[in-house]
């Protein structure tokens, strides 16, 4: 432990802290702009320069490690002179007149710096050289006239992101933000992560969704889970006026620490889909508007119960619903067919093993945040669950190894260490390799970086766990021992797991059913289900938006999108975590639950609601807690 | 190995070659041999000697004649007169007052100068550094041989630590201390760095001893090892240079032959390798840890210290960096001992220094002279004098960031204590000398001009502030300056002292400094007065622009 002063204050450190750390866990205020707690310490901005007695100069606080018996003065008069002279040389240096940013006026750290030391005008005469803004991105606009040169977006996009898109070019005065060679930032290698946006501290990259819409006095925060993947980012949603302003990442989340992707930030605000605001019955061939009291008359009437009822939810749905819509289907109704839209696509195999063994094999996420090798079946994380591609591409660097094995492109191919094709039996003969050395290279140098690993990791997806038969599965398993490897199962939507544990996995054959209720939530149909539908006389949809499905049945029921409702979800490595209402929805319109609930009580059934509970039917991939 | 009875050496620089050099090096070539000559004089092409409407030159060795203005036609004659028969060419003689750069010692210098001492330059010049033989044959690779068969790495860092060998570089950290540390850091992988960056404008002093003696390099970097326990090396040298680029590629191979490099060097259990990592451009990079930077691949911008390279430099691990000039000095004190090394100098900086002089002086080039010489005997013993006649107004000393000197300080001792006593520092060893038609605020523009464009740009002071101090001088050498100004560039100086990351943020304002200190009246004048007192500055009363040449597409007026 290190012992040292902080403007008088005697504080107790471990080794390796830094004095600016130091002070904060004292509660002494340093000013700063190039740091930022996710990112190592850059030492550029030189804003919070202290005075350490014995010092030839004033020090960075942000990199100096603190040492024993350190005496450090934080608001000294020639510290005072050098933060305002500091202050002054960046003002003077771009064009940051602030009437035209969206960011002035509480949102700008250069600006708020400023104030808080009572400057109100600068001393150096400015001149610089306007540069052109780059609009070409669709979701960010970057302007480099107000860029303070403080590199959080570029450490940001490498350290954190692993996507090495931002850069800098030129030197010294000339020094320029750009994107990978200077090209526009929407021609680039950038995938709209965002978290360059997040991270500015000034208006210098510009979110077009949100801009000018809601500072931070106007907003409101709503700090959930992510619905978008099973994943299960923390985000914050920012509100105004019941309206949807932006969605940023929660640096304090510990799966995810801010990082977001373009699914889970910017996408969810470019929705475009006709809203449903009212009940619908089809009546003489088309659907009309209806009351509720009507649209449950008609949903009695035309339901029907055992077999012959096939009852398929969506997984973007909260455990709650999915919990309730199993009880009232399955044990209520007895439907025939109760499963999700996914048919356990992603989880059937993995949960059967899980059945077999009686021992979750899964690991948490956080593994992946720490490895030297890192195989990956089947599985594009530059696609989709971009976050935990993330988590491996920015090791790549540091001398991570990876493995694609893919049968099909993949676009984390190119910066892997080793590309092979996948085939099935190919954990088989990786096995097989491990123990006794092959015949085909690539599958021997696979195995060679594997063994010599210290934390190896497998992650594979659904298209392999798809196709796994029980002998790849339990080689996946042997490897797991071989290797000590950490095995990482993605899996498919926000509550894929759920629905696995609540045994809703059973594929959807439309052999004669006589109706359907598809409790479609905010999810987009696929033409797949849309056409086996067709095949059944009776189908009664609930959803948010309309589309070709709600098109064709014969009973819609309005529900809540995503933001509009809260509840539970089951991530792919076992979190429980709440998603937050952000919105309220418009007059009418329930949420799934509401709506089940009101036709159970129509068809005078108590479902059961206990979904804790229900979670607990089977043997999970992975043990599930609270997050 | 042959010895011959005579060198005859044919300027290759680009301007020589663009008249021609190559022409008369055939023509030699073919004259030596007609005559029977070619197993008694080599003849060889050397780089940048030349002085401009002089070139092509041929110079002869031991006879220290110089030919300029040589032509294909020429070459007969001369071979014929002064090789064959001894008796030298006097129309194309040109008198070695007339060169300026590289060629240290020449001509005049038949002996040696007072207390001229040749440690660091002793095989630069003297023999071919393209031949491995030649170094060995003076006492090459003796030192090596020494400390590997005899001493153990403690005993090694002792001698140098004994020797009070400080950094040649600009700092004067006392080398045998820095070994120790590299020494005693934690950790099985540890590297040495050569910075051969050299690019302090002026400073060309480690450019001769990489082009006219790299294996003394060689040699000391893997003493360096062995010392410090590495067993790979870098020499990070300039991308301009690349004649010593190419002579140092040559000489690692032939020392990889010889089995004085690569693995279980002189038949012991040590082994060391080197890679030569070539610059790209960038003054930063000489500073230690933008060098490391930029060998990892980065940009090249300095590192926050502490951790300081000695504990985790290149990749993270123990990094010892040393100068060319500061290596060059090894194998001799291994050989001759750390006493004999302190016999020279003055007691805080034993040894001697490599000085260029520059500027308007008599001669210019470099010398080699015990540490604690004036600057006085070096402009009139050396230098022979201001040219002209001139009066001496003022000199720079340790490069574009070093001190002023007024005439008043002319008699400090140069060595690295006396200078930080009378308030100024010695640095790289560049020395400028100015006469009184040197214009104080041109010359702070100029210098200011020069950090402005090198800044690498990662912290704001030095990046923003060389930036508007250098357009303060701009105002001010046209005439628009006001006093206020004179405030606003000590400000600062003093903040950049205080807050920038780096050296080159640190000093760059210094010599800005020192001129307001001794030279205020000649600044006041261009703002009081709105004159120059020696007609340099421009004057035109407008507030000075800059034209962004990255941008300006160049369209002109019709």
């Amino acid at each position: 432990m290190i012992n040292l002063k902080i403007d008088g204050k005697n504080i107790e450190v471990e080794e390796g802290t830094t004095v600016l750390e130091a002070a904060e866990a004292a509660g002494v205020y340093v000013p700063t702009l190039c740091h930022h707690p996710q990112l190592t310490p850059y030492g550029g901005c030189r804003l919070c320069m202290v005075d350490v007695e014995g010092a030839r100069t004033l020090q960075p606080s942000c990199t100096l490690p603190a040492s024993d018996g350190m005496v450090v003065n934080t608001n000294s008069e020639k510290v005072l002179n050098a933060r305002k002279f500091v202050l002054t040389l960046l003002f003077s240096e771009r064009n940051h007149f602030c009437m035209y940013c969206q960011v002035s006026g509480g949102d700008c750290e250069l600006q708020n710096r400023a104030y808080d030391e009572d400057m109100t005008h600068w001393d150096l005469q400015p001149n610089w050289q306007p540069f052109e803004v780059d609009a070409s991105h669709p979701f960010m606009v970057l302007d480099n006239n107000r860029c303070i040169l403080c590199r959080r977006c570029v450490r940001a996009c490498g350290e954190l992101v692993g996507n090495f898109t931002l850069g800098f070019e030129e030197r010294g005065a000339d020094s320029l933000l750009v994107a990978d060679y200077d090209v526009p930032l929407g021609e680039s290698s950038c995938i709209s992560c965002g978290t360059c946006v997040q991270i500015c501290p000034t208006g210098a990259i510009i979110d077009r969704q949100s801009a000018y819409k809601g500072k931070e006095i106007d907003v409101e925060h709503h700090v959930g889970v992510c619905t978008e993947c099973s994943v299960g980012c923390q985000r914050d949603v920012l509100t105004r006026d019941n309206h949807l302003v932006r969605i940023e990442g929660d640096w304090d989340a510990p799966l995810n620490h801010g990082l977001l992707c373009d699914q889970g930030r910017f996408l969810p605000l470019e929705e475009d889909r006709p809203r449903l605001l009212t009940p619908l019955v089809r009546k003489d061939g088309s659907l009309k508007a209806a009351t509720w009291e009507k649209a449950l008359e008609a949903i009695e009437a035309g339901l029907g119960k055992g077999k012959g009822l096939a009852a398929l939810a969506s997984t973007r749905l909260p455990i709650e619903d999915l919990a309730l819509f199993k009880s009232l289907f399955a044990d209520g109704l007895e439907a025939e067919l109760v499963t999700s839209l996914e048919e356990g696509f992603p989880t059937a195999s993995l949960a059967a093993l899980a059945d077999a063994t009686s021992d979750p094999f899964e690991d948490s996420l956080d593994a992946l945040k720490d490895t030297d090798a890192v195989l990956s079946l089947e599985l594009d994380l530059v696609e989709d669950h971009q976050v935990a591609g993330f988590f491996i591409k920015r090791q790549l660097q540091d001398g991570t190894k990876l493995i694609v094995a893919d049968s099909d492109e993949n676009k984390l191919a190119d910066k892997a260490t080793l590309k092979l094709d996948f085939k099935s039996k190919f954990l088989d003969q990786l096995l097989d390799a491990v123990e006794n050395g092959s015949d085909d290279d690539g599958i021997n140098k696979a195995a060679s970086i594997l063994k010599e690993a210290e934390k190896p990791c497998i992650v594979y997806g659904e298209d392999f766990a798809a196709q796994a038969d029980e002998k790849e599965l339990q080689a996946l398993l042997e490897l797991k021992q071989a290797l000590n490897a950490t095995l990482i199962g993605v899996k498919g939507n926000a509550n894929s797991m759920a629905a696995s544990q609540l045994g809703l996995d059973s594929p959807f054959k439309s052999n004669g059913y006589q109706s359907a209720f598809v409790m479609l939530g905010d999810e987009k149909p696929t033409q797949k289900l849309v056409k086996a539908l067709e095949e059944v006389p009776f189908v009664v949809a609930q959803a948010a938006y309309g589309s070709q499905l709600t098109g064709n049945a014969d009973i819609v029921l309005p529900i809540t999108m995503w933001a509009e409702q809260s509840g539970t979800y089951l991530n792919m490595d076992g979190r429980l975590q709440e998603a937050v209402k952000a919105l309220d929805a418009p007059d009418g319109v329930l949420t799934s639950q509401e709506a089940l609930l009101k036709i159970a009580e129509r068809l005078g059934i108590e479902p059961e609601t206990d979904w804790e509970a229900s979670l607990k039917s089977r043997v999970p991939t992975i043990e599930i807690q609270k997050a | 190995m042959k010895a011959f009875r005579s060198m005859v050496l044919v300027s290759s620089d680009p301007d020589s070659m663009e008249r021609g050099a190559l022409d008369v090096f055939s023509k030699l070539q073919q004259q030596i041999k007609a005559y029977d000559l070619d197993e008694e004089i080599s003849l060889s092409m050397i780089s940048d000697v030349s002085k401009k409407g002089r070139d092509p030159l041929v110079l002869v060795y031991p006879d220290a004649v110089i030919y300029g203005s040589v032509t294909p036609a020429d070459v007969p004659h001369i071979v014929e007169e002064h090789l064959y028969k001894g008796q030298v060419v006097e129309e194309k003689q040109i008198s070695p007052y007339d060169l300026s750069g590289s060629v240290a010692w020449l001509s005049a210098r038949k002996g040696t100068l007072p207390a001229e001492n040749r440690i660091v330059l002793k095989n630069v010049g003297l023999i071919d550094p393209e031949i491995i033989d030649e170094y060995i044959i003076n006492e090459g690779y003796q030192a090596l041989g020494k400390v590997l068969n005899e001493m153990t790495p403690e005993e090694t860092i002792s001698i140098i630590k004994d020797s009070g060998l400080r950094g040649r570089g600009g700092a004067g950290f006392p080398t045998g201390l820095k070994w120790q540390f590299v020494k005693g850091a934690k950790g099985e992988k540890k590297y040495v760095i050569c910075n051969a960056d050299e690019s302090e404008p002026g400073t060309f002093k480690d450019r001769l001893v990489l082009e006219g003696d790299p294996h003394a390099i060689i040699e000391a970097m893997t003493i360096a090892a062995y010392a410090v326990g590495a067993n790979e090396g870098y020499i990070y040298i300039r991308g301009e240079y690349g004649l010593a680029i190419s002579r140092m590629k040559k000489a690692i191979l032939q020392a990889r032959d010889y089995g004085l490099l690569g693995e279980n060097i002189f038949d012991t259990s040590f082994s060391f390798d080197l890679h030569i990592h070539a610059g790209a451009g960038a003054y930063i990079c000489g500073e230690e840890t933008a060098l490391i930077e930029s060998i990892e691949g980065n940009r090249g911008e300095p590192r926050s210290r502490p951790p300081y390279p000695t504990t985790k430099g290149l990749w993270q691990k123990p990094t010892l960096v040393n100068n060319v000039e500061t290596l060059a000095n090894i194998p001799a004190i291994i050989r001759n001992g750390a006493e004999w090394y302190k016999s020279i100098g003055t007691p805080s900086s034993p040894g001697t220094k490599v000085y260029t002089i520059l500027g308007n002086v008599n001669v210019t080039g470099l010398i080699e002279v015990p540490m604690g010489i004036t600057l006085r005997e070096v402009i009139s013993i050396y230098a022979k004098g201001m040219k002209d006649g001139a009066t001496f107004k003022l000199a720079q000393t340790g490069g574009s960031s070093g001190s002023i000197i007024p005439a008043s300080l002319q008699d400090t001792p140069m060595d690295f204590d006396s200078f930080k006593n009378a308030g100024v520092s010695l640095g790289s060893g560049a020395l400028l000398i100015c006469n009184e038609d040197v214009c104080v605020v041109d010359l702070a523009k100029v210098l200011l001009n020069f950090f402005r464009f090198e800044s690498c740009g990662k912290c704001n002071p030095c990046r923003i502030g060389n930036k508007r101090a250098y357009e303060i001088l701009s105002n001010i050498s046209e005439g628009v300056g006001t006093l206020k100004d004179l405030d606003d560039l000590l400000m600062l100086n003093d903040q950049l002292y205080e807050l920038s990351n780096c050296g080159l943020g640190q000093t760059a304002c210094s010599p800005l400094h020192d001129i307001l200190t001794h030279f205020r009246a000649e600044v006041e004048a261009h703002i009081k007065l709105k004159i120059c007192p020696t007609d340099v500055c421009p004057m035109s009363g407008r507030w000075a622009y800059q034209i962004d040449g990255y941008r300006c597409n160049g369209v002109s007026l019709l």
